[in-house]
């Protein structure tokens, strides 16, 4: 019997060697997301049961790594909807501190690693699909669920949001 | 590769992260233990109740007795702004129209009595625990603190505490959670007056629990929040996060939100032994405020706000001045039906006019 089918009729071990190569990803995309450990290993705990319960949703021959990343990410859009997840950084308190009293004036001075912190999800995403786990936009469209003229047009999206003046151009 | 490319992936690759071998053990071991089943989980549940209850009642009494916080026993530090070290989330409680209150994860507590004027950092019991810390404050001196521990894989149970104070936090009592089973996670804490109060808990395989209490949190009654007529809890896969419950007169209303961003509106008239499901949004990452029982603002971060007068029945665009274009769902609470704050990004802004022109106040700390 095949690994597929065997984790599907409940084999554990069959399912940890099928979520083995896609790990890695998914932990990188959790990560990127939440910027927090704790959270993201959570994440991707509750993605990996919620797809193991789910398997048998899942057609042989399809890809595992866009549905896995698909289930990830709607995990992490969950975890940053909770309350208690208003952005409060203690970096962004100290550049308060620093005597920048509006939050404009604070955004404009913003770097890069901050412009990412204060991106919304949905951008947060696209990018990261794309530029940091090197999909293919293929894939990026299949986790985003549209097609790859739309997650082309996410990916531009995100880059004009993140910084207009950004020169990067989506290549596929 | 251009150089900002570069530097966008550096930036990116900046927040990632490897999977710890720890982590990777410990899923491997969760995969063995076998696949939930959604019908099991119930059996499960009961088995973890009865097993956990010994070990959480002996764990409870340890707690007790190395915390050894009771009436009259003053809990952490006294006020020093210059050293607070700020964590990743944060909690807020209106309790009225001028007395705010604001938790910083990893402890550490405010209150401003002057709608966010000033602010004076207040302690809180040294306490540990897994989750996420949340709140609740009725008035400048009552309040309640909630601490849980790490949930148990898909939240089908979580160990939760929660402490309360009667003079703003120069003591806390622990009252634990007398009545509040293990199973499923806890979340949304919130009192109504110094006697009523609530909590939510879900997982992935049933409905949401409210839990109520009349006396302060010393005991506590659950009730089942109903799937809405347009939604059914599946076996798996998806779930309602409940909110915070207001209360206006004899109304109590309550948002539960999906994993795709929708809201369901809910509304109790018997103290929360029971509940109606109202209306619900369609996704957009809105979310309802409560005002009054009538008045409510449906917030979009990138759609305009929406107002009702009608409780739900019809909708009008809502002019504000709110900054938050480029930032996640803040998070929104009202004192009274004029004054009411939200988190945008390092920011906490403050409306006197139910909502319509927001200013930024001080945060706390800074």
């Amino acid at each position: 019997m095949k690994r597929l089918e065997r984790a599907k009729a409940g084999d554990g071990r069959a399912f940890d060697e099928l979520l083995a190569p896609v790990l890695d990803p998914a932990f990188r995309l959790a990560m990127t997301m939440l910027n927090d450990r704790g959270a993201a290993e959570d994440a991707v705990q509750e993605a990996a049961l919620k797809a193991w319960r789910n398997l048998g949703r899942f057609r042989p021959g399809a890809e595992l790594r866009p549905w896995l990343l698909a289930i990830v990410a709607n995990e992490c859009r969950t975890a940053r909807r909770g309350r208690w997840w208003s952005v409060m950084r203690f970096a962004d308190l100290e550049r308060l501190k620093g005597g920048i009293s509006s939050d404009r004036g604070w955004a404009e001075r913003m770097d890069l690693d901050a412009a990412l912190d204060r991106l919304p999800q949905r951008h947060l995403l696209a990018l990261t699909l794309y530029y940091h786990l090197d999909l293919p936009i293929e894939e990026v469209a299949r986790v985003l669920g549209c097609t790859t003229a739309g997650a082309k047009q996410r990916v531009h999206r995100a880059l004009a949001a993140l910084r207009p003046a950004m020169l990067v151009e989506v290549d596929a | 590769m251009t150089p900002d490319e570069r530097e966008l992936r550096r930036a990116l690759e900046t927040r990632s992260g490897e999977v710890s071998p720890e982590f990777r053990r410990r899923l491997s071991g969760t995969f063995l233990e076998g696949r939930p089943a959604a019908k099991a989980i119930p059996a499960l549940a009961l088995v973890a109740v009865i097993v956990l209850s010994g070990v959480s009642i002996g764990i409870l009494l340890m707690a007790r007795g190395a915390d050894r916080v009771s009436h009259g026993d003053v809990a952490t530090p006294p006020p020093t702004p210059s050293q607070i070290v700020f964590p990743h989330g944060s909690d807020m409680s209106a309790a009225s129209g001028s007395v705010l209150w604001v938790y910083f994860v990893q402890g550490s507590l405010f209150r401003s009595t002057d709608r966010g004027d000033t602010w004076e950092r207040r302690p809180l019991p040294t306490v540990q625990g897994g989750g996420s810390p949340q709140i609740s404050f009725v008035d400048a001196q009552h309040g309640w603190y909630l601490v849980s521990n790490s949930p148990r894989p898909e939240c089908s149970g979580q160990d939760i505490n929660i402490w309360h104070t009667s003079d703003g936090g120069a003591t806390w009592e622990p009252l634990g959670a007398p009545g509040v089973d293990y199973a499923q996670c806890k979340e949304s804490l919130s009192f109504v007056d110094p006697n009523h109060g609530f909590l939510a808990a879900w997982d992935y395989s049933h409905q949401p629990t409210m839990y109520r209490t009349a006396d302060g949190g010393s005991t506590w009654q659950r009730a089942t929040l109903p799937d809405p007529s347009s939604y059914t809890t599946p076996g798996g896969g998806v779930e309602l996060h409940v909110g915070v419950v207001k209360r206006f007169g004899s109304t109590l209303l309550v948002a539960a939100a999906d994993n795709q961003s929708s809201e369901y509106l809910f509304r109790s008239i018997d103290g929360g032994a029971t509940w109606t499901y109202l209306a619900h949004t369609n996704g957009a990452l809105a979310r309802v405020v409560f005002m009054t029982a009538s008045r409510w603002l449906l917030v979009q971060n990138h759609s305009g706000w929406s107002e009702t007068t009608d409780a739900g029945k019809t909708w009008h665009t809502f002019p504000n001045d709110y900054k938050d274009a480029a930032l996640d769902p803040s998070d929104f609470v009202f004192g009274d039906d004029s004054v009411g704050y939200g988190t945008a990004g390092v920011a906490i802004h403050r409306t006197v006019d139910g909502g319509s022109h927001w200013t930024d106040i001080k945060t706390p700390g800074t």
